[in-house]
């Protein structure tokens, strides 16, 4: 199994460590409520250096993601963080990402773990389809960086002295101090790139770090010493489903393109690009449920309207925040527009759960 | 390292029974409970039910998992631990003393096919 170079530090932690997408992960250390509380009302830390980081540069890789990706990336403010999706043909999601762009005709598209391989591959089958002629490069950097991301309303603090202690020459704090949501700013320190985004996966302000694999041990070392507490995959997934984002494999998938998601807005229909066929395909819609007794939902439990099977839960969990069960469905299209209940079967008992909207919190 | 009580048997689908004559209390081991985590919700059959050995008598969630519990003995079930509904955190407080149900034995003679704390140590190593 693979390990982030910050294995030895969650051992040190007490983690729990469970097997992720082939990666040795702490899926908590105090607890998945505890910790999730933390970032709620103060903030916590995530190692996610698991995430993969696929470098698209050369003359013209603008141009080549605008044609693989659901959204035009040359166009857009170098600055923005942009969320996409990489597409089949079909429209069916080979992964959702994130877009940074790191100089002129320079990306990075930050990848889920379970999938850098497999988005790998495919984005290179797309270069060579693409053009006969190209200068674009895809290089899989996953290996040489480390990324914590740092979640929650009091996260610019820490982050600000973490980096100072990492690298003290350097002068980022007006930077960072004036960096606004959903923006980066990159730096290449010693010839080394650090790339640090106001971004997140907990519907929190906070921020996320990328840096070089030798320097993310001691980042993570001066935050444990300033006290942020360390949380684990199992609080990021509470969070990131009461935040009401989308998992891949869950929400979306091979089977299951972003209009029935309802994550249509994320998707740029005014020009060609590979899954452009998904227009009009959307025999299914995402809902977000929230339980009215003590139930709890889990990911395919069935869904019935008027006592009829219309689908399944996509994720489902307890939430720490509300305390109540919360869950996306994926349902049939041709329920009724202004529907407010529909029933999830749980251990052969029907519950009641009211339809609600994003974020749940 | 999860802590054992020796004053009572144990199954390896990791529930515990504290016999007293012909009834009983079942709950879940402290190694179940740090398995599980944070748990959020406990829900049991209804008074009355007559179940036997390995049958599922209830379950218990946490924030992430739905699990299962799994009767150790044939019995029928006399009370649910109220408590429980809403305070389920007790059980990872003290697994061992936020019993889940009491039941009426039905079969003493499988009780001897039950696990003393050592040999369900040696399971869970």
């Amino acid at each position: 199994m693979k390990r982030t170079v910050l294995y030895e530090n969650h051992l040190a932690l007490k983690a729990k460590m469970v097997d992720f997408a082939g990666w040795e992960m702490p899926v908590q250390y105090s607890g998945i409520k505890s910790e999730t509380l933390a970032v709620r009302k103060s903030l916590g830390m995530f190692d996610v250096s698991h995430m993969g980081e696929i470098r698209v540069k050369g003359q013209g890789a603008g141009e080549f993601l605008d044609y693989v990706l659901s959204r035009r990336i040359s166009n857009k403010n170098p600055q923005l963080t942009n969320y996409a999706f990489l597409c089949y043909e079909d429209g069916g999601v080979v992964d959702d990402l994130m877009v940074y762009q790191l100089g002129p005709e320079n990306y990075w598209l930050v990848v889920n773990a379970a999938n850098t391989d497999k988005d790998f591959a495919y984005l290179e089958k797309c270069l060579t389809t693409y053009k006969a002629q190209n200068d674009i490069q895809l290089i899989n950097e996953t290996d040489l960086f480390g990324l914590i991301a740092v979640q929650g309303k009091d996260s610019l603090e820490p982050v600000l002295n973490a980096l100072a202690e990492v690298y003290p020459d350097q002068n980022i704090e007006q930077d960072l101090r004036e960096l606004k949501r959903f923006r980066q700013v990159n730096y290449l320190f010693n010839d080394q790139l650090v790339v640090v985004s106001r971004t997140g996966y907990t519907g929190e302000d906070g921020y996320e770090v990328y840096l070089p694999i030798e320097k993310t041990k001691e980042l993570w070392q001066s935050l444990i010493e300033q006290e942020v507490p360390p949380c684990g995959l199992g609080a990021r997934d509470a969070l990131r489903l009461e935040a009401g984002l989308p998992l891949y494999g869950h929400e979306i998938s091979a089977e299951i393109n972003p209009l029935e998601a309802g994550l249509g807005r994320f998707v740029e229909f005014d020009r060609d690009f590979i899954g452009k066929s998904m227009q009009g395909k959307q025999d299914r819609r995402s809902l977000a449920l929230i339980s009215e007794d003590r139930s709890i939902p889990r990911a395919d439990y069935p869904v019935y309207y008027q006592n009829k099977k219309v689908g399944h839960v996509t994720s489902g969990s307890f939430s720490p925040t509300l305390n109540k069960g919360i869950a996306f469905a994926l349902v049939s299209n041709d329920l009724p527009e202004d529907l407010s209940e529909l029933e999830i079967e749980i251990r052969r008992k029907t519950h009641t759960y009211k339809v609600t909207k994003t974020p749940f919190i | 390292m999860a802590e054992l009580k020796t004053d009572r048997y144990y199954v390896e689908t990791h529930e515990w029974i504290m016999i007293d004559g012909d009834t009983a209390t079942v709950g879940i081991t402290d190694y179940a409970q740090e398995e599980l985590g944070d748990i959020v919700y406990v829900e049991a059959e209804p008074e009355g039910e007559e179940l036997v050995k390995g049958d599922i008598f209830g379950s218990i969630e946490s924030v992430k998992v739905a699990s299962d519990l799994y009767l150790p003995v044939d019995g029928e079930i006399l009370e649910f631990n109220q408590e429980l509904t809403d305070q389920p955190e007790l059980i990872n407080s003290d697994a061992y003393a936020a019993w889940i149900i009491k039941i009426k034995i039905s079969n003493q003679n499988q009780i001897k096919e039950l696990m003393d704390a050592e040999a369900y140590q040696a399971s869970i190593e």
